[in-house]
């Protein structure tokens, strides 16, 4: 009964792989792979973009941010799920015995501090400050995280397009890479109207 | 000797009085040409600071170039293709879009609710563009569309999120359903075409933003 149901789920994820277009075979996906590698990790990039959303929304008053916190939380947390998803179908696991960012050749890079698994994200001791802001002046500092945030997003995504099989993921990591760009444009355009910049 | 004399003196006379007349015409020049001048100087002056003003007052909004541009090709299932490209980025602005209603370009940052919201006035086009980026579908009609037929479509919309539904009486047909970059007209709402666009384009592939929400935009 487990096997047969084990079965259809592998052939669910097959056939969801197959229908993906670009892939040629009809394979899934193995652990060590590009779209194993960008599921797993952009899942994790995407929580900490959804904590920091979350976080603002409750330190100010300011119906631009909370709005533009809003659509982020509620994008990359329905993305998270696209991509833990996958991984479901795939029957793979959610970690990786490697260091992140492996699958993009990067397992090594320096992380920025403790909490900073990724490029991009932000340290605990940042997220923390955050947490501690108010009114503008967390506005501005979650404004300059995101920038970097998703700065990191992209560079990520582009990894995908460039090494994913999947049809269907390297879809989705175009979406990120267009979206996120047009989201840091509005931030540069948030933070001017504050008087502030993004972090070089 | 006498009337050589005064003949002098009135010649003298007559030049002085044409050099006073050359200096008179002289000085009227001048005053005319200072005035120009000054005048062109203060109008360039005036020009130049109002464009100042302006470049700054758009400040980058200037820079933000409408790169919409394209064509829609007509798919044989009576679907329209926007074919080239539609820009997608937050202006302040409004946006002058090539088609009606818009099935894309630049937008404002804040979305018009689309959890199957109906609208019974107009929208500005520009948050509506913006719903439609985040996988909406956008059901427009005029006063010619009939009574019965906008409330099934609104009776249908409120039962499907990702839908919104709004008056628009410069589209062409009365009934139009439209997309990120797809757009159709439908005969009424029974129409099996209605169904078939829902099922396409809501959360469809065409999405550019998957997972993006229609609740806590604009509800109004």
């Amino acid at each position: 009964m487990a096997g047969t149901a084990a079965a259809v789920l592998v052939a669910a994820g097959a056939l969801t792989y197959a229908a993906a277009g670009d892939g040629s075979g009809d394979t899934v996906p193995d652990a060590g792979s590009a779209d194993a590698g960008f599921a797993r990790d952009m899942a994790v990039h995407h929580q900490q973009a959804v904590e920091m959303a979350y976080t603002v929304r409750d330190r100010t008053d300011d119906e631009d941010v909370r709005r533009l916190a809003y659509d982020i939380a509620q994008t990359q947390a329905n993305q998270r799920g696209m991509l833990l998803g996958w991984l479901d179908l795939w029957e793979l696991p959610k970690v990786s015995a490697d260091p992140p960012m492996t699958w993009m050749g990067m397992g090594d890079a320096p992380s920025a501090g403790e909490g900073s698994l990724m490029p991009g994200m932000a340290t605990n001791a940042e997220m923390k400050k955050l947490g501690t802001l108010n009114g503008e002046q967390a506005e501005v500092f979650f404004l300059q995280l995101m920038t970097a945030h998703h700065k990191g997003g992209i560079h990520m995504a582009e990894g995908c397009l460039d090494k994913c099989a999947a049809g269907v993921e390297k879809r989705l990591a175009r979406t990120m890479v267009n979206g996120q760009q047009a989201e840091i444009d509005l931030m540069a355009d948030m933070l001017r109207e504050r008087g502030a910049k993004p972090r070089p | 000797m006498g009337s050589a004399k005064n003949r002098n003196s009135a010649e003298r006379k007559a030049r002085i009085e044409e050099m006073r007349r050359a200096e008179r015409a002289r000085e009227r020049r001048g005053r005319v040409i200072t005035i120009s001048v000054s005048a062109v100087i203060v109008a360039a002056l005036v020009v130049g600071g109002v464009v100042l003003v302006r470049s700054q007052g758009s400040d980058d909004e200037a820079a933000k170039p409408d790169k919409t541009s394209g064509k829609f090709v007509a798919g044989d299932d009576g679907v329209n293709t926007w074919k080239g490209k539609l820009a997608s980025t937050h202006v302040e602005t409004s946006v002058k879009y090539p088609m009606e209603p818009p099935v894309g370009g630049n937008h404002h940052r804040a979305w018009m609710n689309c959890n199957g919201d109906v609208y019974t006035k107009e929208l500005r086009r520009e948050n509506a563009v913006h719903s439609l980026e985040h996988g909406a579908v956008w059901v427009t009609y005029t006063s010619k569309a009939s009574k019965s037929d906008v409330d099934a479509l609104a009776a249908k919309v409120k039962q499907t999120p990702y839908t919104l539904m709004s008056p628009d009486e410069k589209q062409k047909d009365p009934i139009m359903l439209s997309a990120w970059g797809h757009q159709r007209t439908v005969k009424s709402a029974d129409d099996p075409d209605v169904g078939k666009f829902f099922e396409t384009y809501v959360q469809g592939k065409q999405t550019p933003e998957p997972g993006a929400a229609c609740t806590g935009g604009l509800p109004e």
